[in-house]
């Protein structure tokens, strides 16, 4: 889902532009450089209808790089990274389990790092590099966690897997995963109402001694 | 009855986590690409939210939408003013007589029945804003009295069912034994919290059609109630549940939120996407009811079992009589000539309870094997011993021979695997690196089913053989188990093999529930494939090979396809057999002097469950039962402050799951011998054996360690600690 | 959620001007505040996110170590001055919340987190920190979790964070920004009792934002020791945490540091136990007597009353780590 309309504009262009804003658009040049003023809420507001510019207003172009691939996005500042990806992008590998940071099933990788998408605002993940579960694997080829994880049986109902995967991940990048302990430690954020912990835990160890580039 | 035969029969080597075949549907699942229900990109979708009562008993007085409505993206909010009549709700009822009960009628009347109850529905265009919509529904009750504690309130308890009371022999016989433990326990209430929330989208087809995509443990159940609260013919009612990020249980009814999804649907003429928040979860999709139980047990001094006594009280709702049955296993599981039980409900002003992993019997088991332990130390005889000495050889509630029982074999195994001869039978004498080392063990017995079911079967002209049914896959690999059963039948590769499921367009199956997947749909499958063999057989004339190249027959006689479908179902057998599957559940624990600290240290947990089908999946539902059984142990409990009747801790930063730092590797054992006079596949199910039995493995160990024995779970930090540093 | 307004700062000057407007909030790392705002804890018209500006700086001082407000937790517990000099705070650190959750809070807004009180986080109940004059749902109710040092009765509520406990133990020092410029203060000082106030957490006024945390130079790396209880082995708050840092020679404690989280409203910093280790022998025995001292004052509620027993057990647990006695 596109949106091509949703550029954003300096600051300074738009001051120039249109002096007859609304307060709300005022406020944002105490900002310095401030540059995430929609445009059509700007446009609205000179042709003086009120309730388009709330709506539009609501709205603020975001540009996502997921997977590779950008998605230029117009969002409310509310939505979350997890409810973009799920909701906007149809990209539902990455789950919502509790949506307040306590379970993990939400897990993606923002810049190389993993992360709760649940607790991160889309708007705030501008212009930063997303990978999720759907962008692991190249082609038909399986990310090497993939095929462990699918070896080992590291799952049952799945639903947690996506997370739990992008975690595994992370953990051997991080250098997490010394030992089954220190596994134990760093996947903990990760919860499996199924209980499929011992086999994660076997899956990650075999990816991190077989030595391979995750 | 014949059987067949697989490898998998030897003891001695028992699966790691990467023997067998690998799930079937497991690359759908590493990738992302296994849709859930709420997961389908179906055009026109919008988004609905709840809003729940804040009371928790009373009458709504008014409910003010107005806000809600006007803001922005909002296509409707529903609430019992507004919203269009459920007709399977219109019950004629009997002045005369009290209401029937039966589950929450959402947005048909102005009753609160529990704090969270359904009062609205907002249905906007984005999550965002239904979310954000529905905190602006502003509604004004008439608050009544709420109760909501059940210790407080034993004495109102009642028995409901027929098989309440149960009494063998002598009444109370434990009383007049030489050794005696009387003892309560607690068991709080659990919440299964699947990772998956409950969720579906409802579309309304045309004015008497519709299609769900819901997360359910059964297809036809699913379909058929909600074909009778709509009136509409259950033909014309569809139900997709293609991946359940698991249930445990609380997927197995028809719950209000779903009907208010319909509703939605029905009101702005548009999809409707419902997704619980995980507080929600909490209330309104059931739980396993807090239950306080009494037992008294008696024994010669040779350690014979002379009676057992053992009442439970369950909570429930005020709506609903559920009754877990927690006491019944302690009819069959030892050879016990006197056992009187009873199980009784208590109404509480909270939402429904509902079966919950091993319903029942983990609850039972926790008091029952946590009193023959504590049995075992005032005997002075090993706890292993005890239970041989009292080793029930036909089941001594029906005095039929058992269909098929190892558990003799059981205790050897998981002994062995853990080190038994290691454990000192005075307690608190171990210690480690200056934490406490103890061993517990348990065991645990579930019913083994079998209930009626269908299998199309299909060998299409490449070869590929079709399979579908409508069962639902929680998690423990339906999918997979039915392909090994119908590869090994057929003669073809796994690959070859395609297992449809999670439609109610499918021939008939049960819910995914009570452990009788394997057993009833496994038996199905059988069945149908050697029907389809035999079909086979019949196109070739006799003397055909025992793989014969299907393909090629189906070209050889212009078939594009050749297909049967199975009806399967328990016979005689039932009749003449007790059907149980078993576990014995084997733990050491460390635990912390000073800080009361309990590690688990080491797990193995043995299934006598017949044959194994799918050694790699069946491993994984022992390993995820025992985690659960953990859980129980260690740290679960949904805590109403019973001012307000409201949860203080519906969130999983605040209600404790295990995470992967509680849980060591686990060891699981099976005794894989077939039960040959079950079924013809020889397999039980052992999805609740694989939690029941656990949760006093883990007590019974930690009185080893320590001397102090929990009655009342979780067993946290605080209840040790007061016995332990500076007393 | 309300719709709010996003505001990207460029500027520190700019974040300071935008957040001396009412219904302003600052964001960093979310993991908190977009939790509050889900729950209606909170509803802010305006977020100022400063996750632009360049305050994620670990450097080295004259006479210890800065570390910037927006330095992530992960990245602080893994760096390796902190791990070398300052293992206290990356031990800390680390039994924090998730590796997630560390990858995205920030030090600073670890310490201006709110308290996990289940009163507090739902909206339907009485809290004087939530809504002041509502009461505290907490006393006389399930109290379990909550404070045993410090409190009033209009809020019993503790500080959730791990960090902080380490921080105060190792005598960290805010450095704080406003219109009239910096000022800096003990770390001690940052956070406050409820007092009559318990909606206020801390002495941040509305127009100031933390900018960084100074660590003194110690000697106490070497017996150091950070010990969590909780309900279960990871991922969870503590029912009782220690911070312990000696400074040992020759088997004589020269100089101690002790906090505890989980017990008082802030960290809480164990003065009195601290100087009574001074001029001690390394022993359990000691260190018991310290645990004993630390507990003065302490009051308990109808559930949490295991936690005069699991404090002093857990002080001198850590500081048996601490010294090399286990």
């Amino acid at each position: 889902m596109e949106n091509k309309n949703a550029h954003s504009k300096p600051e300074s262009e738009l001051e120039e532009k249109d002096n007859s804003r609304r307060n709300f658009l005022k406020q944002s040049a105490f900002i310095t450089a401030v540059a995430l003023t929609p445009a059509p809420a700007v446009k609205a507001a000179a042709m003086h209808l009120d309730e388009k510019i709330a709506e539009a207003f609501e709205k603020v172009p975001v540009k996502l790089e997921v997977n590779g691939v950008m998605h230029n996005l117009s969002v409310e500042p509310r939505a979350t990274l997890l409810d973009i990806l799920r909701e906007q992008i149809d990209l539902t590998g990455t789950k919502k389990g509790c949506d307040h940071g306590q379970c993990g099933a939400c897990t993606v990788h923002v810049d190389g790092h993993r992360v709760n998408s649940c607790l991160t605002l889309g708007v705030m993940a501008s212009g930063k590099k997303i990978t999720t579960i759907e962008g692991l694997a190249k082609g038909e080829e399986l990310h090497p966690m993939q095929e462990a994880f699918l070896k080992h049986d590291g799952f049952q109902c799945g639903y947690c897997t996506p997370g739990q995967i992008m975690s595994a991940v992370a953990c051997i990048r991080e250098g997490h995963a010394n030992s089954e302990t220190e596994i134990r430690e760093y996947m903990s954020g990760n919860i499996c109402r199924c209980g499929a912990y011992p086999n994660i835990v076997n899956a990650i160890q075999e990816v991190k001694s077989g030595g391979q580039i995750v | 009855m014949s059987t067949i035969n697989k490898s998998m029969t030897d003891n001695k080597k028992q699966p790691s986590s990467s023997d067998g075949p690998s799930r079937v549907d497991g690359r759908l699942k590493v990738t992302g690409a296994a849709k859930y229900s709420a997961e389908f990109a179906v055009k026109g979708l919008v988004y609905g939210v709840l809003v729940g009562s804040t009371i928790t008993k009373g009458k709504i007085k008014s409910i003010d939408i107005k806000k809600a409505e006007h803001a922005p993206g909002v296509l409707a909010v529903i609430t019992h003013f507004n919203s269009p009549k459920v007709p399977g709700y219109q019950v004629a009822t009997d002045p005369g007589k009290p209401a029937v009960k039966g589950p929450v009628k959402v947005f048909n009347d102005d009753q609160i029945l529990y704090n969270g109850q359904p009062v609205a529905l907002v249905i906007a265009d984005t999550f965002e804003r239904a979310l954000f919509a529905a905190s602006l529904v502003n509604a004004q009750y008439i608050a009544e009295k709420h109760i909501t504690n059940l210790k407080d309130n034993l004495g109102k308890a009642v028995a409901t069912h027929d098989d309440t009371e149960y009494k063998r022999g002598i009444v109370d016989a434990y009383k007049s034994a030489p050794i005696i433990v009387e003892q309560e326990y607690m068991l709080p209430s659990e919440v299964h919290n699947p990772m998956e929330l409950h969720a579906l989208i409802a579309r309304w087809d045309a004015a008497d059609k519709i299609t769900v995509w819901d997360k359910t443990q059964g297809v036809k159940d699913t379909q058929s109630n909600i074909a009778k609260l709509f009136h509409i013919p259950v033909e014309n009612v569809q139900v997709h549940s293609k991946f359940v990020g698991g249930a445990f249980g609380s997927a197995l009814q028809v719950w209000p939120h779903e009907v208010a999804a319909i509703i939605g649907a029905k009101v702005v003429k548009r999809p409707v996407k419902l997704v619980l928040g995980r507080a929600d979860m909490f209330t309104s999709v059931g739980y396993r009811p807090l239950t306080w139980q009494k037992i008294g047990i008696g024994a010669t001094a040779e350690g014979r079992l002379v009676g057992i006594t053992h009442h439970a009280v369950g909570q429930t709702s005020t709506y609903e009589d559920f009754a877990e049955g927690p006491t019944d296993i302690s009819r069959s599981l030892y050879a016990c000539p006197n056992v009187n039980s009873s199980n009784k409900i208590l109404g509480l002003d909270v939402g429904s309870p509902t079966w919950m992993r091993g319903p029942g019997d983990a609850t039972g088991a926790f008091a029952l094997e946590s009193a023959l332990d504590e049995l075992s130390y005032k005997l002075n005889i090993d706890p292993i011993e005890l239970r041989l000495k009292n080793y029930a050889e036909t089941d001594p509630e029906s005095g039929k021979p058992f269909s098929g029982k190892n558990l003799k074999d059981a205790y050897k195994l998981g002994a062995e695997g853990i080190g038994w001869k290691n454990r000192k039978q005075e307690a608190g004498s171990v210690t480690r690196d200056g934490w406490l080392l103890g061993y517990g063990m348990s065991g645990g017995v579930f019913g083994a089913d079998r209930e009626p079911a269908t299998v199309k079967a299909t060998m299409l002209a490449d070869g590929t053989l079709v399979l579908q049914t409508a069962v639902s896959d929680i998690g423990p690999g339906t999918g997979t188990a039915m392909v090994a059963i119908a590869s090994e039948t057929m003669g073809i590769p796994a690959h070859q093999i395609r297992f449809d499921l999670g439609d109610s367009l499918y021939p008939n199956a049960p819910q995914q529930g009570g452990s009788t997947i394997t057993s009833s749909v496994g038996s199905a499958v059988y069945m149908a494939c050697r029907d389809l063999k035999e079909k086979f057989q019949q196109l070739i004339g006799n003397g055909g090979e025992d793989k014969p190249n299907y393909a090629k027959i189906l070209k050889q006689h212009n078939l594009t396809q050749l297909q049967v479908v199975t009806d399967s179902k328990a016979g005689a057998e039932v009749d003449k057999y007790a059907m149980y599957s078993w576990s014995v559940h084997f733990v050491s624990v460390l635990v912390n002097p000073a800080t009361g600290v309990v590690k688990l240290n080491k797990v193995v947990c043995v299934a006598d469950s017949g044959r194994i089908i799918s050694p790699k999946t069946a491993r994984s539902q022992v390993i995820g039962g025992a985690v659960m059984g953990i859980g129980m142990a260690l740290m679960e409990e949904a805590i109403f402050d019973d001012r307000y009747g409201r949860l203080i801790n519906n969130n999983l930063a605040d209600y404790h799951v295990p995470v992967s730092a509680d849980i060591p590797q686990i060891e699981a054992i099976f005794v894989n011998k077939p039960d040959i006079n079950i079924n013809p596949i020889g397999a039980k199910g052992m999805g609740e054996i694989a939690l029941i039995g656990m949760a006093a493995a883990v007590a019974n160990a930690v009185y080893n360690a320590t001397g102090k024995r929990i009655r009342n779970l979780p067993i946290t930090p605080d209840k040790l600690v007061d016995w332990t540093a500076l007393t | 959620m309300k719709q709010f307004q996003y505001l990207r700062a460029a500027t520190q000057q700019s974040t300071l001007d935008a957040i001396s407007k009412p219904g302003t909030k600052i964001i960093a790392g979310g993991t908190n505040l977009i939790d509050l705002m889900k729950r209606g804890v909170t509803a802010p018209d305006k977020l100022v996110d400063i996750t632009h500006l360049p305050l994620k700086n670990i450097t080295p001082t004259k006479s210890g170590l800065h570390i910037g407000a927006l330095a992530l937790n992960s990245t602080v517990s893994e760096n390796g001055i902190v791990v070398q000099k300052f293992p206290l705070l990356s031990m800390a650190l680390k039994a924090g919340a998730s590796p997630q959750l560390r990858n995205m809070a920030t030090v600073g807004g670890n310490m201006m987190q709110r308290t996990r009180c289940s009163y507090f986080y739902d909206t339907t109940m009485p809290c004087n920190k939530r809504e002041p004059g509502t009461g505290c749902g907490a006393m006389g109710g399930l109290n379990r979790m909550h404070a045993i040092f410090g409190t009033r009765d209009k809020c019993i509520a503790v500080h959730p964070s791990d960090m902080c406990v380490g921080l105060a133990a190792l005598d960290a020092t805010v450095i704080i920004a406003g219109k009239k410029g910096e000022r800096r203060i003990p770390f001690t000082e940052f956070h406050r009792l409820p007092g009559e106030h318990p909606d206020v957490d801390n002495t941040l006024a509305k127009d100031e934002m933390i900018i960084g945390v100074d660590i003194p130079d110690n000697n106490f790396a070497k017996n150091s020791y950070y010990l969590k209880v909780r309900d279960r082995q990871s991922y969870a708050f503590a029912l009782v945490s220690v911070a312990a840092g000696l400074d040992i020679s020759n088997g004589t404690i020269r100089q101690a540091r002790l906090a505890m989280g989980g017990v008082a409203h802030k960290p809480w910093r164990l003065f009195e136990a601290e100087k009574f280790l001074v001029g001690k022998a390394v022993s359990e025995d000691s260190f018991k007597q310290a645990a004993q001292i630390a507990m003065q004052g302490a009051k308990a509620y109808e559930y949490n009353a295991f936690k005069l027993k699991l404090a002093p057990a857990t002080i001198t647990e850590a500081l048996k780590h601490a010294s090399g006695l286990v």
